[in-house]
């Protein structure tokens, strides 16, 4: 949590363990020790130019730690930075936010503002979810080993409410990131100021809180049978945002650090990367090993091509390659709704890792073992209003338990096998919900 | 047909509201509030004295609205429309007064457009909704079972509340009705509770617009355009707009399916075009933009001739404009 005041409840109280003061406002020595004392882990938030000062106040003030907040432009130092901070500092930990997250949000499609004219909401098609899922899994390939670390701007909104604040905790902790929440200057006032109101309403996050604390991050990593390629990581990219939005369970790679073997297992690739003769051979060899290819405005000659095209409709042409077969789109994508849709086609029901109903508003994540077992799926309901879901998950599981922050663990759910598949219906989520996914 | 009207086009609508420093202790106040509700996100904006006042009789809407998906859901297994789905086959199944008012709203519909729109069609959208998300296209065996289900004639409606079904496998979908008729439900508890300006908006496909905000003509609602050439708006005072349009043309795939199902042919109908009616409520404007997307606009522009206070526009990607005007009028943002 962030904190910006000159004084600050008792960790014990107010339920977190660690709290990060900014930099910029001086992260007085008096405020460092203050928060030490009151029972904090404390990072303190830097801009890449003054971390070199900070670094040496945090060593000297027994902080854990420093976070670089680094915009896109600068990553390019960061990595340099980085390394010489850890060489001088080591006892201190380094990590990186990214400042790139926005608030966690369902959304309709009136837009008020107040004497101004007015702009077109979402192109696509309602419920609209504002997700930092599609930014979390890059940044779980571009920042490794580090857990993913963001922040958002709250939207503009005159008043936070406990669901607010508890979506926001509910999505980093299901994603299995890590995030650094504002709480607003009126609620931080009130818990200083031991305000029935501000408490009320923390103590409301509080369950949120811990519930996300007891996650499994770090012990499995995400399920994928999706793998998107690119050149670049772009956390802006709305094909991305589309397919967490649809629940395709996906992996991003970057085009130049690919290696054959990572791509073992995926049923369908997306290439968004520019590919030269090398990638092209593997993304053929791919392919010959039963997985579909999809390439996007990649223009050029590839191996592929010398097997007999069949033209799809106007956009798409099909190579049949081995077992498996490429689609090149001929342009960029146009519409990110419907090309999610038509992944999800392309996956079928067979290959469908996961598939909910009655689930528009909620994203779930399929988290599996180092044998690459399924065991866990966690669930985010943007609607904070409760609803019924009902799951299919691939795998045949003998035993399914729910939690969730309100009712703690477990519920025992009813599992439902069929073909390869398990089904099971979750009572009722109002903004987080975690399933336990155990086989025999 | 339609089975979810989340696939349609938003609609943006425009408030112009007062700004907060030019606020008296007469100035009307805005309250928004948001809630998702039969599967797309209904949100209502309303001026009152108090905020307190938009604010109780906005969740009172709300609360309208919850119970028409607890009326009408094909989903919940408990609604109205589920028993009735299961029964009305074997004996005459007495239904709330709401649930029968939709229906017989949605017959005259279909007697109004000879059987385009149709709410029967229920077993041919679960077909082609299965193929929209992963499964095979339907064989023309499965299709032609599906259409034998089909047929609004097939139902028989007894006033003041009894409906029996004239087919063993018939199955009522009302998600080209039911949102607009949620909206008016929610509307007239607006009124109920003092408030007379307000918009209702469900998921972008159809808004209601009561009276106008403080100093205004109207409410300005931008309509749906898939050109992005033209940016067609209408100032709406007690009104209401709908939009349709299908599914988008898959990228990937040889065959597109869609949400919206022609009866006579039992596919998805091949248009690329977006319709947006104005009438002067939501079960009405709903109703109709289905009905006039179906029928393409020579046909659509002869049925909305004989009617009054409908105005209409198809609009299709590349730009190609329809309209028809006995109603509001439709100004055009951009000059092609």
């Amino acid at each position: 949590m962030q904190w910006n005041g000159a004084t600050l409840p008792p960790a014990s109280s107010l339920g977190v363990n660690e709290i990060v003061l900014a930099w910029e406002r001086g992260a007085p020595r008096a405020l460092l020790a203050t928060a030490r004392r009151q029972g904090y882990r404390v990072y303190v938030e830097t801009p890449l130019n003054q971390a070199t000062s900070a670094a040496k106040r945090c060593a000297e003030n027994s902080c854990v730690g420093i976070i670089l907040k680094v915009p896109e432009a600068e990553s390019a130092e960061t990595e340099k930075s980085i390394a010489s901070l850890r060489s001088a500092y080591p006892k201190l930990r380094v990590l990186l936010l990214s400042p790139s997250g926005k608030q966690p949000k369902m959304r309709g499609s009136l837009i008020i503002k107040r004497d101004s004219v007015l702009e077109v909401s979402s192109p696509t098609a309602q419920p609209w979810i504002d997700t930092n899922l599609a930014l979390i899994k890059i940044e779980q390939r571009s920042r490794r080993p580090q857990i993913p670390l963001y922040t958002f701007s709250w939207a503009d909104q005159t008043i936070l409410t406990a669901d607010d604040y508890s979506l926001a905790v509910a999505e980093a902790g299901a994603f299995h990131a890590d995030l650094v929440l504002q709480p607003d200057e009126h609620l931080q006032e009130g818990l200083n100021q031991r305000d029935g109101e501000a408490w009320a309403l923390w103590n409301q996050v509080r369950s949120t809180l811990r519930f996300s604390a007891h996650t499994s991050a770090g012990r499995l990593e995400p399920a994928a049978n999706v793998a998107v390629i690119v050149d670049q990581l772009d956390t802006s990219d709305e094909v991305t945002n589309l397919l967490s939005r649809h629940n395709i369970p996906f992996q991003a790679f970057i085009a130049v650090d690919l290696k054959t073997e990572e791509l073992k297992g995926f049923d369908i690739v997306i290439v968004f990367a520019k590919l030269n003769a090398e990638t092209a051979e593997r993304i053929n060899n791919l392919a010959s090993a039963a997985a579909t290819v999809v390439v996007v405005d990649g223009h050029g000659t590839y191996p592929w091509q010398s097997s007999q095209p069949v033209q799809l409709n106007e956009h798409t042409t099909s190579y049949a390659v081995g077992s498996g077969k490429v689609l090149e789109l001929r342009g960029p994508v146009s519409d990110p709704e419907t090309f999610a849709q038509d992944i999800r086609r392309l996956l079928g029901k067979q290959n469908a890792l996961l598939s909910l109903w009655n689930g528009l508003t909620t994203i779930a994540v399929p988290y599996q073992d180092r044998g690459a077992r399924m065991t866990l799926l966690e669930l985010v309901n943007y609607a904070g209003e409760p609803l019924r879901l009902q799951v299919q998950v691939k795998g045949s599981f003998t035993m399914i338990r729910y939690e969730t922050p309100e009712h703690g663990c477990c519920e025992s759910l009813e599992p439902v096998k069929h073909d390869g598949f398990t089904e099971f219906v979750i009572p009722e989520i109002r903004i987080a919900g975690r399933v336990h996914l155990e086989s025999p | 047909m339609r089975f979810d009207k989340r696939w349609a086009a938003a609609l943006v609508v425009v408030i112009l509201s007062v700004g907060s420093s030019a606020q008296s202790s007469d100035t009307p106040i805005l309250v928004y509030k948001e809630k998702y509700i039969m599967g797309t996100v209904f949100e209502i904006a309303a001026y009152a004295e108090s905020s307190e006042k938009a604010s109780a009789a906005i969740d009172k809407a709300f609360q309208e609205i919850v119970r028409m998906d607890d009326l009408m859901s094909n989903y919940k297994p408990e609604s109205a429309l589920s028993r009735l789905n299961r029964s009305a086959h074997f004996h005459t199944q007495k239904v709330p007064p709401d649930l029968y008012r939709v229906i017989e709203q949605a017959v005259q519909f279909s007697r109004l457009s000879d059987g385009k729109f149709d709410i029967t069609v229920a077993p041919l959208v679960n077909l082609w909704k299965a193929a929209l998300s992963g499964d095979s296209m339907p064989s023309p065996s499965q299709r032609q079972q599906a259409e034998e289900c089909v047929g609004y004639e097939k139902i028989e409606l007894t006033p003041p509340d009894q409906i029996t079904f004239r087919s063993s496998c018939m199955q009522l979908d009302l998600g080209a009705i039911g949102k607009g008729y949620a909206v008016d439900r929610a509307g007239e508890m607006l009124h109920s509770s003092g408030i007379c300006n307000a918009s209702i908006n469900s998921g972008g496909s159809t808004i209601l617009a009561m009276g106008s905000p403080p100093g205004q003509r109207g409410w300005l609602v931008h309509l749906r355009d898939p050109s992005h050439k033209i940016d067609p708006y209408v100032m709406l005072k007690d009104q209401s707009v709908s939009t349709s349009e299908q599914t988008a043309v898959s990228l990937l795939a040889p065959e597109s399916a869609g949400h919206i199902i022609d009866p006579a042919t039992g596919q998805p109908i091949d248009t690329r075009f977006a319709v947006s009616v104005i009438t002067s409520w939501g079960t009405p404007s709903d109703g109709l933009a289905t009905t006039l997307l179906l029928l393409g606009p020579e046909v659509g522009k002869s049925l909305v001739d004989g009617m009054s206070n409908v105005s209409a526009i198809w609009l299709s990607p590349k730009a190609e404009i329809e309209t028809v005007n006995h109603g509001p009028e439709i100004f055009f943002g951009k000059q092609l």
